[in-house]
């Protein structure tokens, strides 16, 4: 079955070069082989040059996994609790579900007033688009539950905190791992935006993608894009690794 | 005889009460005769004042053009993008994303009529005591883009003033961002077009260090450019539509006072913010092709503009021939 999952991807490149030679995609489509051209400019010259495709990658996943970090370490108790508590869900669902809706890239200009250029404001808008799924998700997994398996190590005498742990986190973990993966893809996508006003470091895909569009230059416009969307599968692909893992009792 | 006088004279009248009732009906039903034009402009940008003159005043409308706005616009890049879709015929934008775009054969456009020249300024954030340009050495300046005209000015600047470039830390920082990244000490200084450097003194968040016309004067800024392939077509309704931004540049240069009034209602800044932005833009119509082709020339420098001898590629891409007295 392997070797089928290639064809689609192969034709629609197969599609995309013939179609780009032919000159029908529109002025400024770049064809497959000027993409894999571009990326090795960005790899060699670097975009600006000087600034190469391996510092624009650390510098995004820096941003992304700090943000992506300290949204789950909050996100996952705080809907654990909003989970088992049903006080605690009253007090803080008007305000999760209030700020939930709001883009995140709303809050630019007051992330760059609060944490300045660079990785502060992107690791805080990274942080607002990862929290919320992380949160909604782990309070359906806590809800998920079956509520015998609680009574039952109620009644063996567990306490609330060894219930919490050893009940109602493993048992919320696939839905908090849905979460995770909806956060990450989240946290990409918010990532490039808020690069796009500047970095300070001169580094960052996003940062990378908006020089390539005021060059004009769409061949490294889409490699970039080729690039995020690479690493985003393979950051996705750890993730359901690291399910696999920890789920392996299931 | 007689008859034949008759017919003359009757079909003259005709001839006449048609053309009368055409111009009666100019605002409604005649409008289809009317030449459509679609046009792009950026938001927010004082250096387009022009457009919004020629329009508010009808001198569009004078020249019996159907403006149409194709679109406003956030950015220059985003601009460009859409003559390379073809969704715009002319456009007021800046002269380095037009020659980016069209040296990399991604726009096909011509440079037919200047906006504006001047109307950039060097900022520094409160707290730095940088009396002049030799002081922002060893600083942090944020340029809203690689290779852009302020990126120039700022170079400029600092060999002017005897700085090297490189003991300057440039930092791409988008404009609406500049301010709060100034006011909060990311960057100690920033090089941008007008308003913000006004709104930046009106808002305590930086101090004028030095404003272009001094690094470089009269430096090419904000261009108007149309579609080749509508000028093709269109010779005479772009000569029109030139003349209508001659028209309102003029009109600014002569109104100054409610040129001010209108750069307030065009881009929504401050009355007070607007005035003082405008004493620092020149309004000038008539292109300086040595003037782009020097920043062409830094623009291949920093391998934007590829394979071209800057000076042919600049008169192929400005095109003065609608301009009054133009095409001599």
């Amino acid at each position: 079955m392997r070797k089928w999952k290639i064809i689609s991807p192969l034709a629609a490149l197969a599609l995309w070069q013939v179609l780009a030679s032919a000159g029908v995609l529109g002025r400024g489509t770049p064809s497959p082989v000027q993409v894999v051209k571009g990326l090795y400019t960005l790899i060699a010259t670097g975009l600006p040059p000087g600034y190469h495709l391996q510092g624009h990658l650390i510098a995004s996943l820096g941003r992304v996994f700090t943000g992506f970090a300290i949204a789950v370490v909050i996100a996952i108790p705080v809907g654990v609790l909003m989970g088992y508590a049903n006080v605690f869900k009253a007090v803080m669902d008007p305000l999760v579900e209030i700020v939930r809706p709001v883009p995140p890239l709303a809050w630019l200009p007051l992330a760059v007033v609060w944490f300045g250029i660079g990785l502060g404001s992107a690791a805080f808008i990274i942080f607002l688009g990862a929290f919320f799924p992380v949160v909604l998700n782990t309070i359906s997994g806590v809800k998920s539950v079956d509520p015998h398996l609680v009574e039952a190590a109620r009644t063996l005498g567990a306490r609330d905190r060894t219930i919490l742990a050893r009940v109602m986190v493993p048992g919320a973990l696939p839905s908090i791992f849905t979460g995770l993966r909806i956060g990450m893809g989240i946290a990409w996508m918010t990532l490039i935006a808020a690069e796009l006003v500047g970095v300070k470091n001169g580094y960052g895909l996003g940062y990378m993608i908006m020089a390539a569009r005021d060059f004009a230059r769409n061949d490294l416009l889409v490699a970039g894009i080729v690039v995020i969307g690479l690493v985003g599968f393979l950051v996705d692909w750890l993730i359901r690794l690291a399910e696999r893992r920890l789920l392996r009792w299931r | 005889m007689n008859r034949k006088r008759t017919i003359v004279v009757t079909a003259a009248f005709l001839l006449l009460a048609l053309t009368m009732g055409f111009a009666a009906t100019g605002c409604g039903s005649g409008a289809q005769a009317k030449k459509v034009v679609r046009v792009g402009f950026l938001r927010n940008d004082l250096h387009q004042l022009a457009y919004y003159v020629a329009r508010e005043k009808g001198f569009f409308a004078e020249q019996g053009l159907d403006i149409r706005e194709g679109g406003t616009f956030s950015a220059g890049p985003e601009e460009m993008s859409a003559f390379s879709a073809g969704d715009l015929d002319v456009g007021y934008v800046g002269v380095a994303p037009a020659i980016t775009f069209a040296s990399q054969g991604m726009a096909d456009v011509k440079v037919v009529a200047q906006a504006n020249t001047n109307g950039s300024s060097i900022l520094v954030r409160p707290g730095l005591d940088a009396q002049d340009v030799a002081g922002l050495r060893g600083f942090t300046v944020a340029i809203p883009g690689i290779s852009t005209v302020q990126d120039y000015l700022l170079r400029t600047a600092l060999l002017k003033a005897g700085v090297d470039p490189a003991d300057v830390k440039e930092v791409v920082v988008k404009p609406p961002e500049m301010l709060p990244a100034l006011s909060a000490a990311q960057v100690d200084a920033a090089v941008v077009w007008e308003p913000y450097p006004s709104m930046a003194a009106a808002q305590g968040a930086g101090r004028v260090l030095i404003n272009s016309s001094r690094i470089w004067p009269n430096h090419p800024c904000c261009m108007v450019v149309a579609d080749a392939s509508f000028i093709q077509k269109n010779p005479d309704t772009v000569k029109r539509f030139v003349a209508a931004h001659v028209q309102a540049t003029k009109y600014i240069q002569d109104n100054p006072a409610e040129a001010a009034d209108m750069a307030h209602l065009f881009t929504g800044q401050d009355a007070a913010v607007a005035k003082s932005a405008m004493k620092n833009i020149k309004f000038s119509y008539t292109p300086d092709v040595k003037a782009i082709a020097r920043y062409v020339d830094f623009m291949k420098q920093a391998g934007v503009v590829k394979d071209k001898n800057p000076s042919a590629f600049t008169k192929g891409l400005v095109d003065t021939e609608f301009l009054p007295g133009g095409g001599s």
